[in-house]
């Protein structure tokens, strides 16, 4: 297999708080491969959002990333060593914060976020904003750059972009600021985009309109996607392959079709059976037990045990890691060990109850919000 | 229940408008007007959020409310309740136009319907237990003495799946799912019969959203509840709901039961907004087809079909004999123009682009010509209100508003608002 573009591994990024250690992202890896869309997917608080923004190296104090190695096209972004008192630190080919922004953020890797105001000035024109970043980052004169922006806007399908180059961000919609955005990540012909959750907000039709624009892009330039969505119908249609994070960790990664039609997980096929949908009636959901508990102080063993109709007293101990469990050529991985990979006897061990008794979720109480 | 009549539907809304003015009231919309005559003009607008909207819903049923942001649901399922004052039209409750009623007559109303909302969070006082949350408006009603209420609360805190014990705690203490079952505790208190519910699981985790909605329905069933359903959300208005009515612009466009409407849908919003929605199954990946364009202001709706302006189904003018090709390369060219799509550098790569292997005679082939010779001088907008006038005004879907009450395949009729099923 050639060299991934984007190879994460072991990746670990925590958050010191007052009560404590947060480990939000606990160790994982994944690939992804030139021209891929590779699906990053879970509820609240599976850490997706944070490992998308370490890759980035966006990850504010109080959040740091402790371990792992990042490597795009084959260089170092990002690794860690051991210092000489035994501590870990940043080794020496890591890139310097400088040069990963001059070279790699916003060229080589953009982002789309899930909410465009966030990314764009407020006082300043669209066009003003799209024009400086394509001066900025593909050394354009103003006159070239204008014309860029205008032809990007174009693409996106913004209608008169002539005359929409002029207006503030406040003046477009919701759609029409994503599709902004979208300028913005592809106006420098990137070879990855990183993509949190940009349909979410949207309308229906307006996510549809966002989706077939960005296969069309990725046809035309042969962009690669890290799509991180909560929405597993939006990860059926765009992704060639998933991965689906629980608590910090990886629970499944598998080919799309894969993940859908042979789930090897229990917490993948528990999310698969409590959304409704749209193509058929579902008359009766059949719900995950009890809450996503804080990562702050996640369950021992397999993170998913309490909550898991599957779990038994052997899920408490053991915390799988994902492994092959595929019966195919191609990989599939899961962290589960009533897969035979794990060999720790799953099947003479005794069942245990879900925590979700009558009251459902409710047991759980959680103190305090984030 | 006095002069009630329990036979009919528990709800029917007849043309029901809802119009915000904008720039009315103390603070004006004042504009500076420097091109002559009086310096300051006043510009008030009339939103019309719901415009001329009719239904009914049944005892004991969930009618699902569907539309995508800005459509006016919200606003609908809230003067339903007359949190809204109605513009115009009438809402029959219990055979009762409630929206006739004064202050006092609407309080004792109250009881009999409430409302949820989406945000469980900011509807909860965070400075109240529980338990009393739930109490308050049985205590507004003068229900029951002190005891009875806390003895209700404890029991509707189980009804809705949580813990009787939780009766002392705050709202931040639970998950944002637990806090929707507060709110629905607290909305049972008073024995409603009629429920709106606005988003209520929209912003909860997949996982949780199931286990929320599935208490919904049990609660329905013990306590005979009525609910309007509003949600953007298609898959669960069709997890949820016994009929379904689709909302466009301030209007319903489609009413229908359920499983007829996701099968077999009549009106074209409808089609477009089932085709957009994407599917949690890789083998329909990618057979999407979109909804061009945008919403229209709700100011200034559009004549006729308030979806004419994207509908892709727009029927030909009659006055011109136009085969679906052509019909559709003119609708093509139209929107391009209108949207400055291209650039055109000459009269036969404008042609080649929109108009291949079409050729268009007669007068329709004249508006063309002509069109495209604007297009070229850049005189965008002389293009396009000289097609718009030339084809998409001569439609019936710009003429007339459509209206249509269709057989239904199981039983009684359907309503579709769109021309194709004229006779
Ligand atoms: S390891 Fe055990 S608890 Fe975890 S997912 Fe597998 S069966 Fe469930
Ligand atoms: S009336 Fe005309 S414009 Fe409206 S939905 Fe029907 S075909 Fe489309």
């Amino acid at each position: 297999m050639t060299t991934p573009l984007l190879s994460v591994e072991n990746l670990q990024t925590q958050f010191e708080t007052a009560e404590g250690t947060v480990r939000a992202v606990d160790g994982i890896s994944f690939d992804v491969h030139e021209g891929e869309t590779v699906g990053l997917v879970g509820e609240s608080g599976a850490g997706k959002s944070v490992a998308i923004s370490s890759v980035l190296r966006l990850v504010e104090s109080p959040g740091e990333i402790v371990g792992g190695e990042i490597r795009f096209r084959g260089e170092t972004l990002l690794s860690f060593e051991e210092g000489p008192n035994g501590e870990r630190r940043q080794s020496p080919e890591s890139l310097s914060n400088k040069e990963f922004r001059q070279r790699i953020r916003g060229r080589e890797i953009a982002t789309i976020f899930q909410d465009p105001m966030e990314s764009l000035n407020p006082v300043f024109t669209i066009g003003s904003q799209l024009q400086e970043f394509i001066e900025i980052n593909r050394e354009l004169p103003p006159k070239d750059a204008r014309d860029v922006a205008i032809e990007t806007l174009r693409e996106v399908d913004i209608p008169k972009p002539e005359d929409r180059f002029d207006d503030y961000p406040h003046e477009f919609s919701g759609g029409m600021r994503q599709r902004v955005l979208i300028a913005m990540a592809i106006a420098c012909q990137p070879s990855l985009i990183l993509a949190d959750e940009p349909t979410t907000a949207l309308d229906v039709t307006v996510e549809g309109q966002i989706l077939n624009l960005v296969s069309d892009l990725q046809e035309e330039y042969g962009t690669s996607f890290v799509w991180v969505t909560h929405d597993l119908a939006v990860v059926a249609d765009i992704c060639d392959r998933v991965n689906v994070m629980y608590l910090g960790q990886m629970a499944e990664q598998a080919d799309v079709h894969d993940l859908f039609d042979n789930t090897k997980h229990p917490y993948t096929e528990a999310l698969l059976q409590s959304v409704p949908r749209p193509d058929k009636t579902v008359e009766s959901l059949t719900p995950i037990e009890g809450v996503m508990p804080e990562a702050i102080n996640p369950p021992s063993g397999c993170r998913f045990h309490p909550r898991c109709p599957d779990a038994r007293a052997v899920c408490r101990e053991v915390n799988p890691e994902p492994r092959n469990v595929s019966d195919t050529d191609t990989r599939h991985n899961a962290a589960c060990v009533k897969h035979d990979a794990f060999d720790v006897d799953y099947e003479h061990s005794t069942p245990i109850q879900s925590e979700g008794d009558e009251f459902g979720e409710d047991l759980q109480v959680t103190e305090g919000s984030r | 229940m006095s002069e009630a009549d329990d036979a009919g539907p528990i709800l029917r809304v007849e043309n029901l408008k809802k119009h915000f003015s904008t720039g009315s009231g103390v603070f004006d919309t004042v504009e500076l007007d420097l091109s002559g005559g009086f310096p300051l003009k006043r510009s008030i607008e009339h939103v019309k959020a719901v415009d001329g909207v009719s239904f009914e819903i049944e005892r004991g049923e969930t009618l699902g409310l569907v539309g995508e942001s800005g459509c006016g649901k919200s606003t609908l399922g809230r003067t339903i309740l007359r949190l809204l004052q109605p513009t115009e039209g009438a809402i029959y409750f219990q055979g009762r136009n409630i929206a006739e009623l004064d202050k006092g007559q609407l309080r004792r109303t109250r009881k009999d319907q409430q409302m949820i909302f989406q945000d469980p969070q900011s509807s909860l006082n965070p400075r109240m237990k529980v338990g009393p949350i739930v109490e308050e408006p049985m205590k507004a009603h003068d229900l029951y003495d002190k005891a009875g209420r806390e003895e209700r609360a404890r029991e509707l805190l189980e009804a809705v799946g949580l813990d009787p014990q939780h009766y002392n705690r705050y709202p931040h203490q639970f998950s944002g799912g637990q806090r929707q079952r507060i709110n629905l505790a607290r909305a049972l208190s008073v024995d409603p019969d009629f429920i709106v519910c606005d988003e209520p699981t929209s912003a909860l985790d997949a996982s949780i959203q199931a286990q929320v909605l599935n208490t919904m329905r049990e609660l329905q069933e013990e306590f005979n509840l009525t609910y309007l359903f509003i949600s953007h959300d298609l898959s669960v208005i069709r997890h949820i709901s016994d009929r379904v009515a689709v909302m466009y612009l301030g209007q319903i466009v489609e009413l229908a039961e359920k499983e007829e409407l996701f099968e077999d849908p009549k009106h074209p919003y409808t089609r477009s907004l089932l085709s957009a929605i994407p599917v949690p199954d890789p083998s329909q990946a990618g057979s999407r087809t979109i909804l061009q364009g945008d919403v229209p202001d709700p100011v200034n709706p559009p004549s006729g079909c308030r979806f004419r302006t994207r509908c892709p189904e727009l029927i030909p003018p009659d006055a011109y004999d136009l085969d679906d090709g052509e019909w559709a390369a003119v609708r093509e060219f139209m929107r391009a123009v209108r949207r400055r799509a291209f650039d055109p550098d000459d009269r036969a790569a404008v042609e080649s682009q929109f108009f291949d292997g079409v050729s268009l005679d007669g007068e329709p082939g004249a508006v063309v010509e002509d069109a495209i010779d604007h297009v070229l001088a850049a005189e965008w907008e002389t293009a396009t209100d000289l097609l718009t006038e030339a084809f998409a005004e001569q439609s019936i879907c710009a003429q007339e508003e459509p209206a249509y009450e269709l057989e239904s395949d199981r039983s009684g009729t359907r309503f579709a608002a769109c021309h194709l099923h004229r006779e």
